[in-house]
């Protein structure tokens, strides 16, 4: 049955506290998804606030966005329709930390920056590393699958979350996955809510695996006059014994926002290792790039913080990911640069080589030229089974096409079949997944 | 639901006469896997050579009711891949090509019956593996290995199977053919390459792999510490850990398995040991090294009374071989063992290895153990004679006893096993009734009618059952009407 907003206000403000509920109609304007204003703004302080208000909102029928730091907002379809704003930022604890295990389980609320600042002191980390990480909540990053150059060494997040506790649409509390490193007890729930983007849970505590971090580390730029130069030091880097924590490829314009040695294009090498051995796997790599005619230069670690802020999502950005091949990365790359010709380049490549898995941040571009790129890039990208993702972009852009881009039928079918089953009503994040879910 | 001469025909048409087995003696084959406790033949078994084979017989099995249950090479350990309500078993064994090596996008995509290490052997010479290891790797087959999310020794640096495949085909409890994820990372939808592995063939059945394949480290190193306590060992395994080295393996034997492997196999291990490690790194040269000096020092700080590092391949293939054939040694030892794979965080193993003595102890059992210490996964052999009831009593006792242990330090079921008939009754130690249910609606999105590897992976409890309904939290109904 209809219930008025004051009544139903008053049902969250009882259940949660009056200080947890928003519905000041400036900070409600201001928490507007894509132009929907929300009615509430919640902001729970425990996972039973959680459940108490996802219970309410699946009775009354209410859609639910969960938002940590508010940092991906731009990722997914415009959602059909927000009633209440989910601030997660409020469960930033540390609720179990095995320092000996290299596990901790955190609230996902938690920044990532917060969980770094912890564990630096004992030299353990999550590596990953999104430009703009610090700032991002971890539920956030798991719930966008996001990832950034440190993965061609450590996987992605699907890799490193063990476990999670979150709330499903209609309120039930839900474990799954486990708090040791090796567990095959029952499906691997874990999995289906990495880049999920809430619309099966909202995810409130996390498991995550930790790893050592490198005794030593060093950077260096191998510069390129055309990508396919690049591409193939790549290749040479990645059929080699050699163990990057980094092979990320820049092009010019990304080389200059992080402030380094210009060239048409540059593959950035980090090594972390025992000194030593840092030592000679960057010997090793100089007699690679050699075989590309360049030189490789060491630079300093601070490229990757300058990496972090310069690529660190503008609102106005339009920043696709683009799922390609290590042996695809030039053709893919020459198709990004001949939409945006030189005079007009603000286009910044940069990606993961071993991997394929390029970024591609746009600033100023109309949407119907940002349109065309896409389903160019999808045109090229479809036949050897690629994808492309608008990881953000201003809701002009993502109401303008589909920025998920296809699923294949039949997986799309039992997405939707499990979408169905978990949330059949719709509650969480309606309209912003794959396929309109 | 009975099988029909009609409904055999029918098979016979889509497989081929050499394609279906029906005969009493050729069924019993298929009776059990590896672990030979639970046993239950098929009323057939479907050997297709192609995906759409097995999509047909799915097709027909839904149609008629019957239980589908698929089977790599049988090697489990789990009571999975066998058919307690018979039905029609589907072998993947004849469709074990290598469909595609891709080596500069470092991926090769296989058919499930391809066996684990022919794979290696096939990229091998071109300077690449497949990560995944399961002791069984000469014999099981990769579609095993991805139901089960099998792990191995060197999945402590590496990573399980789930960390290496990228993408796969399947023919879901409903017929369809599926295929998700590939080649390419980071498509776009759920993860369902990833709540597939593991899934232990109660989704479907996976007809086409896509697997990531790894660059063969530079150099490899392979050293066993001898100590002269278990509890040393152990405390010398979470120190390794703890100081940030992650050695590619780091398996432990206790005495009892020493003295079998050395009896059946020859003399590998020294005899007078409480319990060895044998620990390998890899990596670049200079790494390797490095982290094998700090290794030695940590496990001589334990009390190690040896460090020893193998010469050259021969040594280090010895070393290995003790390790990978100890299960089979075992028969020195008892005639019969129960085997768990659970996993306690590895800060822990110092404390769960006493408390299994006294587990032990109590219960008048011996407890060899044979394991991957390096990330907590146990294996514990509790022996028993097969003769004996009341032997296989006080076994069964400490089984359960030892699981709870694991589970209070917060610990897991199963580590690399996988469930099947075997440990679905243990689920409840380790999930609650909402992630039971969330579970089995799970399953039954892939497999509506319920008939994919029956009875296997859930446990029979009312939150697995229709019409369940999870506890939600209490609304203060009415207060806003």
């Amino acid at each position: 049955m209809a219930v008025s907003a004051a009544s139903m206000a008053g049902v969250f403000a009882e259940r949660l506290g009056p200080d947890r509920l928003i519905i000041d109609p400036g900070a409600l304007s201001t928490a507007a998804i894509d132009g929907h204003t929300p009615r509430f703004i919640v902001r729970p302080a425990s996972i039973d606030h959680v459940a108490a208000v996802l219970a309410i909102a699946w009775d009354e029928n209410l859609a639910v966005v969960p938002r940590g730091a508010g940092t991906a907002l731009g990722l997914g379809a415009p959602p059909s329709r927000v009633d209440v704003v989910l601030d997660l930022t409020g469960l930033d604890h540390v609720l179990e930390d095995n320092p000996d295990d290299l596990t901790v389980s955190v609230e996902a609320g938690m920044t990532a920056g917060g969980l770094a600042e912890r564990l630096a002191g004992r030299r353990q980390w999550l590596p990953m590393d999104p430009p703009g990480w610090r700032r991002r909540t971890l539920g956030g990053m798991i719930a966008t699958n996001a990832a950034g150059p440190l993965r061609a060494r450590y996987g992605a997040l699907r890799d490193l979350v063990l476990g999670v506790r979150f709330v499903q649409a209609d309120g039930v509390v839900t474990w799954g996955g486990a708090r040791v490193v090796k567990s095959v007890t029952g499906y691997d729930v874990p999995k289906l809510m990495v880049g999920a983007l809430g619309t099966l849970g909202v995810l409130c505590e996390l498991t995550l695996r930790l790893q050592p971090m490198p005794e030593a580390e060093q950077t260096w730029l191998a510069p390129f006059t055309s990508v396919e130069a690049a591409q193939a030091f790549a290749a040479r880097v990645v059929n080699s014994p050699l163990q990057p924590m980094r092979l990320e490829l820049l092009n010019e314009a990304a080389l200059r926002v992080c402030q380094a040695p210009s060239a048409p294009f540059g593959v950035a090498v980090a090594i972390g290792s025992a000194h030593p051995a840092v030592r000679e796997q960057g010997e090793a790599l100089a007699v690679l790039a050699s075989g590309e005619k360049v030189r490789v230069a060491a630079v300093g670690e601070d490229l990757w913080t300058r990496y972090d802020a310069a690529l660190t999502p503008a609102e106005d950005e339009v920043i696709l990911r683009i799922g390609s091949l290590p042996s695809r990365l030039a053709d893919t790359v020459e198709v990004i640069e001949r939409a945006f010709p030189a005079a007009e380049r603000a286009v910044l490549i940069t990606g993961c080589a071993s991997l394929g898995s390029l970024r591609v941040a746009i600033t100023g571009a109309d949407v119907e030229t940002v349109k065309q790129l896409v389903e160019e890039m999808r045109g090229l990208t479809a036949d050897f089974g690629g994808a492309v993702v608008v990881e953000s972009a201003p809701t002009n852009v993502r109401a303008a096409f589909d920025p998920w881009g296809p699923v294949e039928p039949a997986a799309l079918g039992l997405m939707r079949a499990i979408k169905q089953e978990f949330d059949a009503r719709g509650v969480l994040n309606p309209g912003r997944f794959v396929g309109g879910l | 639901m009975p099988l029909t001469p009609a409904i055999v025909q029918e098979l016979l048409r889509i497989l081929g006469a050499d394609g279906l087995v029906t005969t009493p003696e050729g069924r019993m084959v298929y009776e059990a896997d590896m672990h030979t406790f639970y046993k239950g033949a098929p009323d057939a078994v479907a050997l297709p050579r192609t995906t759409a084979q097995v999509q047909a017989v799915v097709k027909l099995c839904r149609r008629e009711s019957l239980a589908v249950v698929p089977r790599g090479s049988g090697t489990g350990l789990i009571g999975g891949a066998m058919a307690p309500k018979g039905g029609v078993m589907v072998s993947v064994n004849r469709m074990d090509g290598v469909l595609e090596v891709d080596l500069p996008n470092r991926c090769a995509v296989v058919q499930p019956g391809l066996i684990n290490l022919w794979l290696t052997k096939a990229i091998g010479d071109r300077g690449y593996f497949f990560a995944p290891d399961p002791s069984s790797q000469m014999v099981s087959s990769i579609g095993g290995n991805v139901a089960t999310n099998a792990g191995g020794p060197h999945c402590l640096k590496y990573g399980v199977t789930t960390n290496h495949v990228l993408g796969l085909e399947i023919v879901t409890g409903t017929g369809n053919l599926v295929r998700v994820g590939g080649k390419v990372v980071d498509g776009p939808g759920y993860d369902l390459t990833g709540v597939v592995v593991g899934s232990e063939g109660t989704f479907g059945i996976v007809t086409a792999i896509t697997v990531r394949v790894l660059h063969t480290p530079e150099a490899v190193k392979t050293a066993l510490a001898t100590f002269a306590s278990i509890t040393e060992a152990s405390e010398a395994v979470s120190e390794i850990i703890a100081s940030g080295i992650v050695p590619a393996a780091l398996e432990m034997l206790d005495a009892a398995i020493i003295s079998a492997i050395n009896a059946s196999i020859g003399k590998i291990y020294p005899d007078a040991a409480d319990a060895v490690l044998l620990i390998e790194l890899d990596g670049p040269r200079a790494e390797v090294e490095a982290q094998a000096e700090r290794v030695a020092i940590i496990c001589r700080r334990h009390g190690a009374v040896s460090v020893s590092v193998a010469a050259d391949e021969m040594e280090r293939a010895l070393l290995w071989k003790g390790r990978k054939e100890a299960a089979g040694a075992v028969g020195r030892l008892t005639s019969s063992y129960l085997l768990q794979d659970a996993v306690v965080p590895r800060s822990k193993l110092p404390q769960i290895m006493r408390e299994m003595k006294a587990i032990a102890a109590r219960h008048r059992v011996i407890i060899a153990n044979v394991f991957h210490a390096g990330d907590g996964n146990l294996h514990p052999l509790i022996c028993y004679d097969d003769r004996s009831a009341e032997d296989l009593e006080r076994a069964k006792q400490a089984n359960e006893e030892l699981l709870a242990a694991c589970i209070a330090l917060g610990g897991s079921v199963t580590g690399e096993h996988g469930v099947g008939l075997d440990k679905a009754k243990n689920l409840p130690l380790q999930y609650g009734e909402a992630d039971l249910n969330f579970m089995f609606r799970l399953r039954r999105v892939f497999d509506p009618a319920g008939l994919m590897n029956p009875d296997k992976l859930l446990p029979s409890h009312p939150a697995c059952g229709e019409g369940f309904r999870p506890k939600r939290p209490v609304l203060p109904a009415g207060a806003w009407i």
